[in-house]
């Protein structure tokens, strides 16, 4: 068995003449919870539909627990929990009754009803008919059903798309105890860079199909160190006399940008600078945030 | 499969779908208590035409379409399939769990229809023995009619996601049986008019399609079920959710 839980290869959808999915090598290891970054349209819930056995790949090969999707789909999905894109949900039962539709298809004992409903804390409106419910506490519902089965794996679409600031805390927190708690693995999809920040411990980003990068959030997260910008009258003759006295800087939209450097070693340029009568009017650090690195990596498309 | 069927039954449980179960029967067994049968000897074979004109060539393939259409909605409605294909059962056999639940629905009403005929026989007091041959072939008859409509309605329901449309196509085939069955040319190999032909009770004044043998019927009936549940069936295999 491979070490990782979700691996595919080259996995790819053609819808026609485009390329939804092109080549992804999706790697999750155990226990990890992996972002799956990009903007709407980029390909994640194709990919998504495709692991859950919703759709074929066109080319390409998933192997889930070390298994082939193709040959041993219904023993992969036995330990796997599902939300897609919007909670499922037959609206003429109660909460109760949509998750007993489920657990028989799953065979799991009716105790395991309460518990994933206090889990979710939708206890209290269990007898309620779901057409009722809000969209948050539908998609409450939703993640107790995929929780039903005791899952080793847990793959969900935007669970917190629609959700009030409240609920999607709520949900962030529910995602981060899994792993820790029962040692669950958690594929989680959103098309919001801040999110993933504060659940992920691995990021996949795929835009236009592709995946552009798959690391740990910490390498993500490096390239966000801080750069120090000077502001200077006669900008260009400051970074020559810079560069010739041996000091590392770039020029860029009439600043002098320095690489992220110690403060002693800032004085010394500004020094320098002031020395060679040059007026400074601003130093200041300018540090690209996540959500920047993101819309730089998916050049900033479908943002918004 | 005993699985799929049972979370099948509970979504169906609490739904509306029962009512409808009653309605044909008992339209059907008013139109049987309204026709006279004063002046003829086949009071049976009378009261079963009667209340076929109504059932069987209207109500009966209609329902087969409301039916179909019915155990799809609340998968269309609520993203239901993705849930449910997302489980570890196979699509095989949740196709065919929607077909067993169609054409249980459609024998329960075929139930109530022979008892309805039943209670028109008692209410009027026809004598002699209850003719149980003649009312068991119409029933049944009409039921197995009705299969090939199934697998057509529920083939056509799977693939769209709307409630009426399905429905609307059943309409409009429905609706020329009233002149098909009267062609002996066209009405043996037309689907929607077999229930109706089915469940006529054969005497030797039968117009039209009602002279054909039983044996061409059912060659009609099993050949047509074989291709729409296939072509269904095999549609939802690769159907992509």
């Amino acid at each position: 068995m491979s070490e990782f839980i979700i691996e595919t290869n080259k996995l790819t959808k053609k819808f026609k003449n485009r390329y939804a999915v092109e080549s992804v090598n999706l790697q999750i290891k155990k226990g990890e919870i992996y972002g799956f970054l990009g903007p709407n349209g980029a390909g994640k819930t194709t990919t998504i539909r495709m692991l859950l056995g919703l759709a074929k790949p066109t080319y390409g090969s998933i192997q889930i627990f070390g298994k082939d999707m193709k040959k041993e789909k219904l023993t992969v999905l036995k330990k796997v929990g599902s939300l897609v894109e919007y909670p499922s949900y037959y609206g003429h039962l109660t909460a109760y009754e949509n998750l007993e539709a489920i657990r028989i298809l799953l065979d799991a004992p009716k105790s395991r009803i309460d518990e994933v409903l206090s889990i979710v804390r939708l206890s209290n409106d269990a007898k309620r008919p779901v057409k009722g419910f809000s969209l948050g506490m539908k998609q409450r519902l939703g993640i107790a059903a995929a929780l039903l089965g005791k899952p080793e794996l847990l793959i969900l679409d935007e669970p917190t798309n629609g959700l009030d600031p409240s609920g999607i805390l709520e949900i962030r927190e529910l995602i981060k105890s899994m792993p820790k708690e029962h040692g669950i693995t958690i594929l989680v999809s959103s098309h919001l860079l801040s999110e993933m920040d504060q659940m992920a411990t691995q990021v996949g980003i795929i835009t236009k199909g592709k995946m552009i990068f798959q690391d740990s959030i910490e390498t993500l997260r490096q390239r966000s160190k801080s750069k120090i910008a000077i502001k200077v009258n006669e900008t260009e003759q400051a970074w020559r006399m810079l560069l010739s006295k041996g000091i590392q800087a770039e020029m860029e939209n009439k600043q002098i940008y320095l690489p992220h450097s110690s403060d002693e070693a800032i004085s010394t340029v500004v020094e320098e600078l002031i020395h060679n009568r040059f007026s400074v009017f601003r130093v200041q650090e300018e540090k690209k945030s996540l959500e920047d690195i993101f819309l730089e990596l998916t050049s900033g498309e479908g943002s918004l | 499969m005993g699985k799929v069927l049972r979370s099948e039954f509970l979504k169906l449980r609490k739904s509306s779908i029962w009512l409808l179960i009653f309605i044909s029967p008992v339209l059907a067994t008013l139109a049987g208590l309204g026709q006279s049968v004063e002046d003829t000897p086949y009071k049976w074979e009378i009261t079963l035409s009667a209340m076929s004109f109504l059932h069987a060539l209207l109500f009966f393939p209609l329902l087969t379409g409301v039916f179909s259409a019915f155990v799809c909605r609340y998968e269309h409605l609520g993203g239901g399939w993705k849930q449910l294909l997302a489980m570890p059962v196979s699509r095989s056999n949740v196709y065919i769990a929607k077909f067993l639940i169609v054409i249980s629905l459609l024998a329960i009403t075929q139930v109530l229809f022979a008892g309805g005929l039943v209670l028109v026989g008692q209410l009027k007091g026809f004598e002699g023995a209850l003719p149980w041959k003649m009312i068991l072939t119409s029933a049944i008859g009409g039921w197995i009619a009705s299969l090939p409509l199934v697998a057509l309605q529920l083939f056509v329901s799977v693939a769209w996601s709307s409630f009426a449309a399905p429905l609307a196509i059943n309409v409009v085939f429905t609706l020329p049986n009233i002149l098909v069955v009267n062609s002996e040319q066209f009405g043996p190999y037309y689907p929607w008019a077999q229930p109706f032909l089915a469940m006529m009770p054969t005497t030797e004044e039968s117009f039209g399609a009602l002279n054909v043998p039983m044996e061409t019927l059912m060659i009609v009936i099993l050949g047509s079920l074989v291709l729409f549940f296939l072509s269904g069936f095999t549609y939802f295999q690769r159907k992509e959710i």
